[in-house]
Parts: C-alpha cells; structure tokens; sequence
C-alpha cells in the first residue's frame, strides 16, 4: 500500500469512528490521535498477521493499553476483515455489545482487555517473555497514552522488560499532551518523556506521530536479535486529529458528537 | 511424607518436583523467597524470575505469560499481592478468564508483631469478589503439596493462602481434594459445628476437643476451599446440627463467617450462627500472635466461653 493510500484508509477510519461516536459515544479525540499509529501497524506491513486466521501461533500482537481509544481500534479490525463491518453499527456500543465501550479480548482480533489504565504494558511484558521462552519470533507492539503514563504500573513494567531485555517489544507513546480533563503540563510532570524512558533502559525513538515515513520506519523491528533493549516510540501527535474543531482541546476527550459536528467533521473529512 | 515442612515448604517442594517434569511452569517471586525455592532457583532457573517489589507488574506480567502458555505460579505475602494488585487480579486474571496461580504467604495476624502492614486480614474478603476466582486455605503440609496438582490443568486464577509455621499433620497423603472441606469428631448427633479454614482450623479442633469433653457434641469442619462452596454437600453436614460457630483470623467483615451466613441463608438451613472473628475496630494492632488472640477472643479457652455462651443464649 502506498502512503497516498494510507491517507485514504485514515480518512475512511476517521469518517468511520466519527459514524460511531455520534451514534453511539465514544472518546472521539483520544480515537483520532491514533489514527496514522493504527494504520502503520495494520496496514503498512509493519504487524505479521492474517485477519483470517486471528490465532496463529506466529502473529505479531498489538495492545490497546489506552482502552478507551476502543472505537478506532474496532474500525480498523473490521476494516482489516477480523469481523463484518456492520457489527461496528449493530453491535458497537448498544444492544447485546459485543463491541463494548473499551476493548475486551472476546472479540476477533483484539488480544487483551483494556480499559483501566496502567495495565497493557505489563501484560505485553509477559506475552512477549512467554515468546522469548518459546523461541518464537513475533513482535508485541502495546500503546499507551501519555497521561496513562502517570500510572505507577507503568514504571514498574518498565524495569522489567528493560532488565529482561525483551527486544521483542515496543511501546508507542501516543504523546497528546492532555489527559481527561487538561493538557498534562498543567497538572503532572511528564515532559522529558523521551529522556525518562531512556533512563529506564529503553531504546527510544521520537517521532511525527502523524508522519508515516516516520512511524514504519521507527516501528519496524528486527526479529532477530530480540535480546536487545525493549524500544519505545514517542510518538507527538495532535489529541483528535483530522478535524480541526476537535483538536488539541481537552474538551472533547468526553464531549458527545453531536449532529452537528458530525456535519462539520465529515464535511471537513470530506475534503 | 511432607511432615518435615511447613505449608510454604511443603508447596514448593511439591511444585519443584512438577516443575521438573514441566518446562512451561514459572514462578514470579515478589522478591519473596523460602528455604525450598533455594533449590528450584538453582536447579531449574529458566523457571523462576525474581520480578522484584512491584505486584502491579506480577500479576499484569503473569497474566501476559499465561497468554503465551506458561503455568505461572506468583509468589508472594498475601496482604501486599491482594491489596496492592487487586485490580490488575479482577481484569487482567478474572475477566481474561486465565490459569495463574497466586500463592500467598502470611494468613491472618501471622506477620504477629510486623504489624498491620504485613497483616492478610482483608483477603479472604476481597479475593472471594473476584468472580472465578478459586480460593484455597490448607491447614496442614500434606493438603498444601496436594494443591500443586491444580496447577496442571487450571482452567482459570486460583489463589492458594499459607499460614507460617508448622501444623500437625491431619491429611493422609492421597486425600482428596476434591470436597473442598473435611469434618471431623465427626458423632451422630452433634449440637454445632465449628468451622474454621487453614492454620485456624486446629484451633476450631481444639475448641470442639474441649466442647465435646465437656458434653457438648460438636463437629470441626476444615473448610480447606472457600470458593466455590459446595453448598449442597456442606449443608447436609450442618443441618445434622443444632447451631453453627465460626473461627477465624480474618475481619468479621467478608471471611468464613461470612461465607457460612450466606451459606445458611441461601440454602434456607434456618440454623443459628455465631462468628467469632477480628471485630472491624480491633483489627490494626501489633503484638506477639497469641497477644493478638488473646485480646480478640480468638484463644482456644475465649472461643470455648463463647460457644458456651451463645449456646444458653439461643436454649440449646
């Protein structure tokens, strides 16, 4: 897929998930900042998968530790084809949900449930050391918001894949700079976050968030040489980018789509 | 055959012995150690990490390694490994459904003098909310190394809690596990049951030992598996009986006498029931362990008073 594509593919995705916040909720901003991260995990060649057989022994694994960015991360498993498009109208967020409003290991394609924040990292620590135990070359990809790195668990996994030399895998900060309710230099010290990760024994590797040639480049890793240090991928984006009523403003981490901005964000999507 | 070791002991000398035969079991220490995982760490050190003071990570971490396969055992002293990580057991362990065993060390006041901090007087309470968690409290070393043949084929989280020191010894080898309980002084028409679970349990014996002396016929049941009950089976023993009395050191809010009220109530048994526990403003304390049971009633002379009591009361 060339990059041109890729703009394709996000704007659908975006156009998608803007579809379901309005109709059903959803955390719109926190969905879109992830957008360009999401395609060149999933649609790049970055990830070694095959939708039609989600539990392949060899597949590379992704977690969502930020589980409430949900709604993208369900767009692009239909667009990849791990379930049928309509379960993202019908059964995303209402009636018998199986796409519930954070992400839960029931469902093709996603690997583990998330949702409190500070866990997806750890979990990734053990799938990927299980990997390495069993000699097996696949790569454990986990993103995580900023502001979830306020959580204390966090840290914690990261001195143990660091001490473990899990080479095997990468997180990606998806580097926003707002958390729930604020932009994070407002209310917690997490700038440096490059230089805290580095100190923890990570490779790290900064990147435009949003600039493909950037993000495959940096998130391609090698398989073979696992016992190196776990590489982490700063990646500053722009919390709900794509529509520009949406971006870098704390408000729309929970504000409801209305009809109005569905409007105005597929019109602008539109373009 | 397990005589020579305490319960923690007896578990692990029993888990080195499948660990042998099993490469995809792993223990995660909590920075936690024991005379008998000297030998596992040097003879089998592919097996055990030392994941350090960080029960967050074990148990997110545990859950990753049983994603991938492994039979992970976490390793640690119950209060710190239920309070501190009791989030990432309900999601990462509960709501994924996945086999990991938590064993844990220090039951009740048996951190005595190390104070409420080291006390595991909460967790019978909160782990039994954790929906499909299975809970195990052995009593003696035998029934202990017997719990290692869970691990084999675990379906889902388990938690298995060890008191310190060495118990007489009370279950053959070979005893099933499978009741989830065992009675004993075991007479056809017993006035109450007593019924207490782990280290407890020989004191709910002694109890009844005395009781039964004294003319009041009474069964001890050691209530080895605290969930799931079979509650059918279980209030067939008790509806033999006039009353019910539970011992335990554990806060009143949550344990076994929690667990057998609900019991009584859901199964309609209608029995009277008496719960002699930590009462909730005397749970922070420091002091030797018999101190502690002895300023809670918890003794074997206080808990024998009490029955008595609480049998005029009710005209039994």
């Amino acid at each position: 897929m060339a990059s041109n594509e890729f703009k394709l593919v996000a704007n659908k995705l975006r156009k998608r998930v803007l579809e379901m916040c309005f109709a059903n909720g959803g955390h719109i901003s926190t969905s879109y900042s992830c957008v360009e991260i999401l395609v060149a995990l999933y649609f790049a060649g970055v990830m070694r998968l095959d939708p039609k057989e989600p539990k392949l022994l060899s597949r590379d694994k992704f977690i969502l530790s930020k589980g409430h960015g949900e709604t993208i991360l369900y767009a692009v498993l239909a667009e990849r084809g791990y379930f049928p498009e309509e379960w993202l109208t019908t059964r995303y967020r209402t009636g018998d949900c199986i796409l519930g409003g954070h992400v839960d290991s029931k469902v093709p394609g996603v690997e583990v449930t998330t949702g409190a924040l500070g866990h997806g990292l750890g979990v990734g620590c053990g799938i990927a050391l299980a990997a390495k135990m069993d000699g097996l070359d696949t790569l454990h990809y986990v993103l995580m918001g900023d502001a979830e790195c306020s959580e204390g668990s966090i840290w914690e996994a990261a001195l143990f894949a660091s001490q473990h030399k899990l080479g095997n895998l990468i997180a990606i900060i998806d580097l926003n700079g707002i958390g729930s309710l604020d932009y994070t230099k407002n209310y917690i010290a997490l700038d440096s976050m490059a230089e805290k990760w580095r100190a923890f024994g990570w490779n790290v590797l900064e990147v435009d968030g949003h600039n493909y040639d950037q993000l495959i480049s940096a998130l391609t890793i090698s398989r073979s040489d696992i016992n190196k240090s776990p590489t982490v991928v700063v990646a500053k984006t722009i919390k709900g980018k794509g529509v520009s009523a949406f971006e870098d403003d704390p408000v729309w981490h929970v504000k409801p789509v209305t009809a109005e901005f569905l409007e105005l964000g597929l019109k602008e999507l539109g373009k | 055959m397990y005589s020579k070791f305490d319960m923690r002991d007896a578990f692990i000398t029993a888990l080195y012995e499948l660990a042998k035969r099993d490469s995809n079991i792993i223990i995660l220490s909590n920075d936690f150690g024991a005379p008998a995982l000297d030998r596992f760490r040097n003879d089998l050190p592919k097996q055990f990490i030392n994941a350090a003071i960080s029960e967050q990570n074990i148990i997110s971490t545990a859950a990753g390694l049983a994603k991938g396969g492994k039979k992970v055992v976490v390793y640690s002293i119950a209060t710190f490994i239920t309070l501190r990580a009791l989030e990432q057991i309900k999601i990462d362990l509960c709501v994924m459904n996945l086999p990991v065993t938590i064993l844990s060390v220090g039951t009740g006041y048996a951190y005595s003098t190390d104070g409420p901090t080291h006390h595991a007087t909460e967790d019978i309470a909160v782990m039994r909310a954790m929906s499909g968690m299975k809970i195990y409290s052995p009593s003696d070393a035998n029934m202990s190394a017997a719990l290692v043949e869970t691990i084999t084929n675990l379906s889902g989280p388990q938690y298995i809690r060890l008191d310190r020191g060495k118990y007489p010894i009370k279950h053959a080898i070979g005893n099933s596990i499978k009741n989830g309980f065992s009675v004993w002084n075991e007479s056809s028409k017993p006035k109450i049951a007593i019924i207490s679970t782990g280290g407890m349990f020989h004191r709910a014996l002694a109890v009844s030992d005395v009781l039964s002396a004294d003319g009041v016929d009474s069964l001890a049941i050691d209530l080895y598996q605290l969930k799931p009950l079979q509650p059918e089976v279980l209030g067939q023993v008790l509806k033999k009986c006039k009353a019910v009395v539970t011992l335990e050191e554990h806060t009143q809010n949550g344990g076994v006498g929690s667990i057998v009220a609900e019991l009584i109530a859901d199964e309609n048994l209608m029995l009277p029931l008496k719960r002699v526990a930590i009462k909730d403003e005397q749970l922070y304390a420091y002091g030797a362990r018999e101190n502690l049971h002895l300023d809670r009633g918890l003794d074997v002379g206080s808990a024998v008073d009490g029955v008595k009591d609480f049998l005029q009361k009710i005209n039994c």
